[in-house]
């Protein structure tokens, strides 16, 4: 459905020099600097999938965004999304996709959302039931008509990213492209958002990418994960086989009788070497440990061995731990997840 | 889908419908606008009448011919106001605040999308009614009697008018796409088809030939009315050159920007 190949954008930045003399001085001799904000990616999303695209700030993310919606031209390479290169056929490929920018507004400024929806049932052609089913759902989701006539310039940031939300998803398309889709947003409606892109996806087959910031967005809508460092890709598969790449591993457990929280956690430092061990709030014991040298064997093995256990579960790593070690390049580019 | 033109034109109507429903929630805005155009039409009629109380004749113009021409300027400037205003929020805003690309992710026509958003612009019908008025009153002043012709030209007269000064607009806002905003450029010209309001005789050679073969606003105004007022058609002759071109360039230059648009920000 959505198709990168060697996809690559470069910015020329004019170079200017600190200070005011710098910057007459730039006025006649201007020096250039090449910025490679996608350097040659390439992937493959299948129609259905609902990816979210990761990377640290400046990986390039929304320019992808914005090439893949047809807002811009690649320097080099191509893209194709539903069978089309979008900054080639625009109109096509806009029949097809919703967007939204959780930053940029699309709406009409001077408008009022009923009025922007309707003028959207317009350039969509949409037909009359698809228009009344969408809307009811977002009064029941989005409590839309709360928004009322008041022009959209007015709105707050989360009323309008209500309305923005339901204009991307207005027309039924094929694939929805979210930047950043939940900035101002109380939890409440988060959820509600989540649901809304969630049956889209299992009532239409929906495609969904998704950038967020908010790590819990991502693991409430997304199967699968893009993500991208440097420029390129590292990690193209499912969240799970990501979640699988994390190089620390933790167990956490109860126990009865023997040495107090604290001596138990000195004991398991001593007994396991490379792990650390904390007393959590409610007085269990966290282990985590690195999977490189010590296996998961190895360290229950340990504590039935040393302690009687009347509680034990090993939380699955979070997301937040293995991007940070992604960024940091702790984990090496592989295609197929591994490590888990 | 919208792709036929009956569907266009229906999509047109209805985004213009909008438009007009949005001046409601600026009508003071519109208010101020149409009067400070109602006085400057006046204090440039009533200057022209300052001169000529001195004067009979001006480069050979008479006062009614010159009210005429002062029309006829106004008619095509009046049509394209009515749809091309949006040009000037492109020059000043839209590139640079990362906005523009609302326009590319619509399933309509990139510059239909953008100009939609001002069509019927309320400027434009002042316009169009005060230059009808000085165009009919001072004809019948002079005592003009057009051809069956010239009565059939006059209308394509105004639209090829109009689409010179959308052309020359549409060319100076499409700078933005590599200058960020272009509206000083867009000022200064419209600055510069202020001129053509009056007399080409009146200016030294250079200005003439600026207004007439490189911005060509002299084809909105002097160009028809020295054919309806003295049936001259020694420049009329290049009119549709003139528009074809001046359209071209600007599609080209526009296409081209908008193949190299860069949206700022995330």
């Amino acid at each position: 459905m959505i198709v990168a190949e060697g996809l690559t954008k470069d910015f020329r930045i004019a170079e200017r020099r600190p200070g005011l003399l710098g910057s007459l001085s730039t006025l006649l001799t201007r020096e250039y600097r090449t910025v490679h904000a996608v350097d040659g990616i390439s992937f493959a999303l299948r129609a259905g999938s609902k990816t979210a695209y990761i990377g640290a700030n400046g990986a390039g993310k929304s320019t992808t965004i914005k090439m893949l919606t047809g807002i811009m031209t690649p320097t080099s390479g191509r893209c194709l999304v539903n069978g089309v290169e979008p900054y080639r056929h625009r109109r096509e490929n806009a029949r097809a996709i919703g967007v939204v920018f959780g930053q940029r507004s699309q709406l009409w400024w001077d408008l009022s959302v009923p009025d922007s929806f309707r003028i959207l049932r317009r350039i969509y052609a949409i037909p009359d039931a698809v228009y009344e089913r969408n809307l009811a759902l977002y009064r029941e989701l989005l409590d839309i008509d709360a928004l009322g006539t008041t022009p959209v310039r007015q709105l707050s940031l989360g009323q309008r990213m209500r309305a923005e939300i339901a204009a991307s998803l207005l027309h039924d398309p094929k694939v929805v492209f979210w930047d950043e889709p939940t900035i101002g947003l109380d939890m409440v409606l988060k959820e509600a958002v989540r649901e809304l892109v969630n049956r889209a996806n299992a009532e239409l087959g929906t495609t969904v990418l998704l950038t967020s910031h908010d790590l819990s967005d991502i693991a409430a809508i997304c199967d699968d994960a893009l993500v991208v460092d440097g420029g390129r890709v590292v990690h193209e598969g499912t969240l799970t086989e990501l979640l699988g790449r994390a190089d620390r591993r933790s167990v956490v457990f109860d126990h009865r009788g023997g040495p107090g929280p604290l001596d138990a956690a000195r004991g398991v430092e001593a007994g396991l070497p490379g792990a650390t061990a904390t007393v959590t709030p409610e007085g269990r014991i966290r282990v985590d440990y690195p999977a490189a040298s010590l296996t998961s064997r190895q360290v229950l093995g340990f504590l039935l061995d040393r302690f009687e256990l009347t509680d034990c579960y090993a939380p699955e790593p979070d997301l937040e731990t293995v991007l940070r070690q992604i960024y940091r390049g702790g984990v090496p580019a592989a295609r197929n997840g591994g490590g888990a | 889908m919208n792709r036929t033109l009956g569907g266009r034109l229906r999509l047109a109507l209805f985004l213009g419908g909008v438009g007009l429903h949005r001046l409601a929630a600026y009508r003071l805005d519109f208010l101020l606008g149409s009067g400070a155009f109602l006085v400057r039409v006046g204090l440039q009629t009533v200057t022209v009448g300052v001169v000529f109380s001195h004067v009979p004749a001006v480069a050979g113009w008479s006062y009614h011919q010159v009210l005429f021409l002062l029309g006829c300027a106004l008619l095509p400037r009046g049509l394209d106001h009515l749809f091309t205003d949006q040009l000037w929020e492109l020059s000043r805003k839209l590139i640079q605040r990362g906005e523009f690309y609302r326009y590319l992710i619509r399933p309509v026509n990139p510059l239909f999308a953008l100009l939609s958003e001002r069509f019927f612009h309320p400027d434009g019908i002042g316009e169009l009614l005060v230059g009808l008025v000085l165009v009919l009153w001072s004809g019948a002043e002079l005592g003009l009697d057009p051809t069956a012709l010239q009565w059939a030209l006059a209308p394509l007269l105004v639209v090829a008018g109009a689409l010179i000064h959308f052309s020359v607009k549409l060319f100076f806002a499409s700078l933005s796409f590599w200058t960020v905003t272009s509206m000083p450029a867009l000022q200064t010209v419209t600055q510069v088809s202020e001129f053509a309001g009056y007399p080409l005789d009146l200016y030294h050679a250079s200005l003439r030939t600026l207004l007439t073969w490189v911005l060509p606003f002299a084809f909105t105004s002097y160009a028809p009315a020295v054919y309806l007022l003295h049936d001259d058609t020694g420049l009329l002759r290049w009119l549709p050159a003139v528009t074809g071109l001046s359209l071209l360039a600007a599609l080209a230059l526009w296409r081209r920007g908008l193949s190299r648009y860069e949206m700022t920000g995330s």
